[in-house]
């Protein structure tokens, strides 16, 4: 399955593969202490933040975005 | 199937062939909050099939369709919400959807999807049968969504049966290199 952004689709498959193995094995039985997977996390989503900001997506109310909850005014 | 099988194909629903127009999956966001319930935000990329030479015309950037998804999923009381909304450049119709799955309360091994639509029409006035147009496809779209999580559940058991079966392999290799060198 490939990202939003080309250039992030490797990225995302590695992220995908940490995440999919500790969800199925640790957080749903319960044992949610410390995820694994932050570092591969944040190199994904510096990359779709980037990616989404040259498509110029109308995402409401992200956080990343400068916290504003109302629709982007300034899309073509 | 049992809502811990349910749950976890969930997260991995795309790609799959019930739903070919989904190209792209993205996380936005995710977190554990503080009472223990991860939160997810994904953006879905859609592509409809539209002719290349339209395409050409309007631009590639314009015939995608993206869906904002918000996911919350509580190991604790087996619960997992999903909303999302689609966006697009247009604006003009949107489709709110709600799915919550739950374990069975009596069969253990079995899981209860609830799943509403709400459609919102800025501006233009549908026509009765314009709206039951989109009930039928949004009904048939749940079954779809029902056939595609059965497809990536049959999918992660066959992956879990050859990791066993390769695991055994070894393990009787192992076990019969052990026995000739005890000999």
């Amino acid at each position: 399955m490939n990202s939003v952004g080309e250039a992030c689709t490797e990225l995302k498959r590695e992220y995908d593969q940490c995440f999919n193995r500790w969800f199925a094995e640790k957080f749903l039985k319960g044992e949610s202490g410390g995820d694994p997977c932050g570092q591969l996390f944040k190199r994904y989503q510096h990359c779709v933040q980037k990616a989404i900001k040259e498509k110029d997506i109308p995402i409401e109310g992200l956080e990343f975005m400068g916290g504003s909850k109302g629709k982007s005014e300034d899309s073509s | 199937h049992p809502w811990e099988m349910v749950t976890t194909a969930a997260m991995q629903k795309y790609p799959n062939p019930m739903n070919p127009s989904v190209v792209g999956v993205d996380v936005l966001d995710r977190h554990v909050d503080a009472s223990g319930k991860l939160h997810s935000h994904r953006l879905l990329s859609t592509e409809w099939g539209i002719p290349s030479i339209v395409k050409s015309l309007i631009g590639t950037c314009r015939t995608k369709t993206y869906v904002q998804e918000h996911s919350v999923v509580d190991p604790v009381k087996k619960t997992m919400e999903l909303k999302s909304s689609n966006i697009s450049f247009t604006n003009l119709v949107s489709v709110d959807e709600r799915l919550v799955y739950k374990p069975h309360p009596h069969e253990p091994d079995k899981t209860i999807l609830t799943q509403e639509a709400i459609i919102s029409v800025k501006g233009v006035s549908l026509s009765s049968y314009l709206e039951g147009l989109m009930a039928n496809t949004i009904s048939s779209n749940a079954n779809k969504g029902r056939e595609a999580l059965e497809w990536v559940i049959n999918r992660l058991n066959a992956e879990i049966e050859e990791f066993t079966a390769s695991a055994r392999g070894t393990m009787r290799n192992s076990m019969a290199a052990a026995a000739f060198v005890e000999k």
